[in-house]
């Protein structure tokens, strides 16, 4: 739970023709996080061919599986077999052609829709062009001298074309607006209505076909309407049927084709990095926990019989930047992980912070906005979303726990600090014991992040950091001296003279180190080592004080309560009440926010910056996606 | 924040190059090429800048134009910002291009996407998806459920009535184009005469050679023509743009030009020459308003569009000499003057 699990190095060496089936063979247990670490002699990439058909299938089978609805969870056959690259384009013709019958449906369902709306605004533009108060079977006359067009274009277009119109001695009009498009009528001489028929296909014009029976007689229209309504309705119905046959036709194909895509998925995703190889030799290469490597000399060899290579090698010291992490975390803690992650990853081997993250969040959080009250609201709401939040809810529900408890403790519900009787001390009345055991709780951490830092570098080799750097022994001496002098100073203990005495040697060890891990000039050595070694002194106690800020909130949070009740206690009955309840949600609201910020920020930049790089790489394996497991992955 | 985005460009200025650079440049040998892309700040052309993919190198010379305006966006809001993102928009356009071009000849999607030029931070469009669409109405319509839907309506209804790609292209340039100016409204208003130099010489030539191609090269009637053409307030309005679409030869066109572009028009008698007076002209527009007290919007958008210049000249050489190009046929497509005039 504090560090990753032990990886190894895999070089699996085998048969172009079989790297499909490997790399099915390893997602099948979800141990085999893919890298480049093939020999050099593989220069080619023989697998991206492969990925390539992969995606356009995978593409295809995602929208059809759209258009069809959903499809049951996959069941992987025993000994399913990965498609060879050959078996990927062949169904892809395949794929393309059901997709085309699709969307020949689809679009011919999009075409009975627009055809609806152009009835729609048929219906509505006939009144209009009743009221035009001309005679529609003389201006649409094809014999005539006018060319008259009749129809819409969108709204912003009308301008420009009018301009480009005037231009073939054409007009203008519109008669109606409806959304975006704008209903016009265009009359210019025939002799150049070639010219305008060019324009208007550019500027993205409909034309408004006026049937026949709209040019002599209202109440014809209308009976046309409602023909072509009832024609356009049995087209729909056709349409419909249409598709669900199509559906039925394909169904089995399309979950044949599914099961494939899955099945092929593992190589495809390999090929973005981890697979090498020439002529008919391919390579994967990657980590694999190491527990794991002879669950997957067996699996091998049941399905290759020998006809594989596996190299498998420990990581090298000065691989460690390379490695992937990969912890396993308990159930409970899986809320948390997301917190650290948004900071970074640990390194393979660092020490991973979410336990002590997940508790030392929670404990400030309640510190600083400790309420029975605020607390249950917290918990409930957190527990009420919990469909929506998913498990990220498990934070709000502890956090709103932990405030409970520290209400208890505080002796506040609701911000009255009279219903109940605190179990250890209200922060209002004991300011100054407040803001001491924050600085002190502060101190505890800075040290318990040094010593964290430490263990980190001396881990990744890095020995002299550990032992001389601001953020190792030397740094956690000058740290506990400083702090033994100051609170020599203060009357706490009287231990100034060999607190000091620490704090010099620990400060000189750091300036020391610094002047020899500086490579520049006399002057710019000087300067960089007593400018890096005062920021040593500066930045810890500034860390140390920012703790404050957990009394500082405590204390806070029993003020707003008190300037609320100030407030409500100037109102009649109902404006108590009513102020009451609105400051209460103001407080859940804004302080509770802006704590679960602090509380955030003092873990991530007082604590994590000092120990934790955060640019590890993330285990990542081959899996299956959307099957059933048979094999307990990682 | 002005006085910030003023030093940037200021320093960024010093990155420009002089007309001597590309004659050295053009006589530096293979050998010390690389290292000479390097000393120039251009260590993304450097490595490779003999290879034989030239859209390697164009993709290149747009990654490093996106970088320099991550840096010049960093310090503006609103409109500035806006106007200099939409700016960087026009490489995605011409990827949207790219993709309805291959769907239109059935290129594979894998294909098609080593085609596109890598948008990093500045991408909007999803790709991968894009290039996984099976015809060109698929495009079209996802396209218009997009961020550049309104570029793209238009585009898509004038394409379903005429299946003609030209007509597709015109659209969508005339879309984006439309929007840069639209953009660029507020910004000719609150940073004054120095921006509206910049936009004037840029639509005004875009509209001009269009114009000139459309009726010319593409024989299309006058309304269509001056339909695809630029809203435009500048030195070339709609109702000159309406003249001179009307008139019937390149001649009587140049003639009929206001003024101050006429006198930019002497010797010339083709549209390769328009072309390239009038990008002169550009240039020094941006050059003097680089080197002008001019709001800082100005001046960094005047530096963007001499960069990008610069970087096509440095294209044109490399792809140049790697063609085994005379020099005076790299000069032509670098729009330089010759070593002499220099």
């Amino acid at each position: 739970m504090f560090r990753a699990e032990p990886l190894v190095k895999i070089r699996l060496l085998m048969l172009a023709s079989e790297a499909a089936d490997a790399a099915l063979e390893l997602a099948r247990f979800g141990i085999y996080s893919p890298a480049q670490y093939a020999p050099e002699a593989l220069s080619e990439s023989p697998a991206e061919a492969y990925r390539d058909a992969w995606l356009e299938a995978e593409s295809r089978v995602s929208k059809l599986v759209e258009r069809c609805g959903s499809l049951p969870e996959l069941t992987l056959p025993e000994g399913a077999a990965a498609p060879t690259l050959a078996d990927l384009e062949e169904l892809n013709i395949w794929l393309k052609g059901v997709w085309n019958a699709c969307l020949a449906a689809h679009e011919g369902e999009s075409r009975i829709q627009e055809e609806v709306r152009h009835l729609d605004g048929l219906e509505e533009t006939m009144g209009k062009l009743e009221r035009l108060n001309v005679d529609l079977a003389h201006l649409l006359r094809p014999d005539g001298l006018l060319a008259v067009n009749i129809g819409s274009l969108p709204t912003d277009s009308v301008k420009r074309v009018g301009e480009a119109l005037s231009m073939t001695g054409s007009l203008v009009t519109t008669f109606d607006k409806i959304g975006d498009q704008a209903y016009a009528v265009i009359a210019g001489p025939r002799d150049r209505h070639e010219e305008v028929r060019g324009l208007l296909s550019q500027a993205g014009w409909r034309e408004l076909p006026v049937p026949q029976e709209l040019r002599t007689h209202p109440q014809a229209a209308r009976v046309w309407l409602a023909e072509e309504r009832k024609r356009v309705e049995e087209r729909t119905g056709a349409e419909c049927a249409a598709m669900d046959t199509l559906r039925g036709q394909y169904r089995t194909g399309l979950e044949e084709a599914r099961l494939r895509v899955t099945l092929g998925r593992p190589l495809a995703e390999a090929a973005i990095v981890g697979v090498r190889g020439r002529g008919g030799l391919v390579s994967l290469s990657g980590w694999i926990p190491r527990r794991r490597v002879n669950e997957s000399k067996v699996a091998l060899e049941a399905r290759f019989h020998g006809r594989y290579w596996l190299d498998v090698e420990e990581p090298k010291a000065n691989e460690a930047d390379q490695v992937p992490s990969l912890v396993h975390y308990p159930s409970w803690l899986m809320p948390f992980v997301p917190l650290v992650k948004s900071y970074g990853v640990p390194r393979y081997g660092e020490f991973d912070p979410t336990l002590p993250f997940a508790f030392t969040y929670l404990l400030l959080f309640g510190a600083m906005f400790g309420d029975v009250g605020h607390g249950a609201v917290i918990l409930v709401l957190a527990a009420a979303l919990y469909k929506r939040l998913g498990r990220t809810a498990w934070v709000g529900i502890a956090a709103g726990a932990v405030s409970m408890l520290f209400g208890l403790l505080y002796g506040s519900i609701f911000g009255y600090e009279d219903i109940i009787e605190p179990v250890w001390m209200s922060p209002l009345h004991h300011p100054n014991k407040m803001l001491i055991l924050a600085v002190s709780f502060g101190v505890g951490f800075i040290v318990l992040t040094l010593l964290v830092n430490m263990r980190n570098r001396l881990i990744a080799g890095h020995t002299a950091e550990a032992l001389f750097d601001s953020t190792g022994l030397a740094g956690l001496l000058f740290y506990l001296g400083a702090v033994g002098g100051v609170a020599s100073m203060a009357g706490a203990v009287n231990l100034a003279a060999p607190s000091w005495m620490i704090a010099i040697l620990g400060i000189c060890i750091v300036a020391g180190f610094k002047w020899a891990e500086t490579h520049a000039g006399l002057g710019e050595r000087v300067l960089v080592t007593s400018i890096e070694t005062l920021e040593t002194g500066i930045n810890l106690f500034a860390n140390t004080l920012s703790f404050m800020r957990v009394a500082a909130f405590s204390l806070n949070h029993v003020a707003l309560a008190l300037a609320i009740f100030t407030l409500a206690n100037g109102m009649g009955t109902g404006g108590h009440w009513l102020t009451i309840v609105l400051g209460n949600v103001v407080i859940i609201v804004l302080e509770g926010g802006i704590v679960a910020i602090q509380a955030l920020r003092l873990m991530y930049y007082e604590g994590f910056s000092r120990f934790f790089s955060g640019d590890g790489i993330e285990f990542v394996p081959l899996k299956l996606v959307g099957v059933k497991q048979t094999v307990t992955p990682v | 924040m002005s006085a910030y985005l003023n030093t940037r460009v200021s320093l960024f200025s010093g990155r420009l190059w002089q007309p001597e650079d590309f004659n050295t440049l053009i006589k530096t040998p293979n050998a010390e090429m690389a290292e000479a892309l390097a000393e120039r700040g251009l260590p993304q052309l450097a490595a490779g800048f003999d290879s034989l993919d030239h859209r390697s190198l164009e993709q290149r010379i747009i990654s490093e134009m996106l970088d320099e305006t991550k840096v010049l966006i960093r310090p503006l809001t609103g409109a500035e910002r806006n106007f200099l993102i939409y700016w960087t928009e026009r490489f995605e356009v011409s990827n949207v291009k790219t993709l309805l071009r291959g769907k239109m000849t059935g290129e594979r999607p894998a294909a098609l996407l080593n085609r596109l030029t890598p948008m990093g931070a500045f991408g909007r469009l999803d790709v991968q998806d894009l290039a996984h669409a099976e015809d060109v109405s698929e495009l079209l319509r996802r396209l218009e459920a997009g961020p550049y839907s309104g570029i793209v309506r238009q585009a898509r209804r004038a394409f379903e009535e005429s299946h003609d790609p030209f007509i597709l292209d015109a659209a969508l340039d005339r879309g984006y184009y439309e929007g840069l100016a639209h953009r660029a409204q507020p910004l000719e208003n609150s940073a004054g005469a120095s921006f509206r130099r910049l936009m004037g010489s840029l639509i005004d030539r875009i509209n001009l050679v269009w114009l000139l191609r459309y009726r010319f090269n593409y024989n299309l009637p006058p309304a269509q023509v001056y339909f695809l053409l630029v809203a435009s307030h500048y030195s070339l309005p709609s109702s000159r743009l309406r003249e001179l679409a009307a008139l019937g030869s390149l001649e009587a066109i140049l003639v009929a030009l206001p003024d101050s572009l006429r006198g930019l028009m002497r010797d010339v008698n083709d549209i390769p020459g328009v072309f390239a007076s009038m990008e002169r002209a550009a240039v020094e527009t941006a050059d003097k308003v680089l080197h002008s007290g001019a709001p800082a919007i100005s001046r960094a958008f005047a530096y963007l569009i001499l960069r990008e210049r610069d970087l096509r000249s440095v294209r044109a050489v490399l792809r140049g000499r790697h063609l085994g190009l005379p020099t005076a046929d790299i000069r032509l497509a670098m729009y330089q003057p010759s070593e002499g005039n220099a």
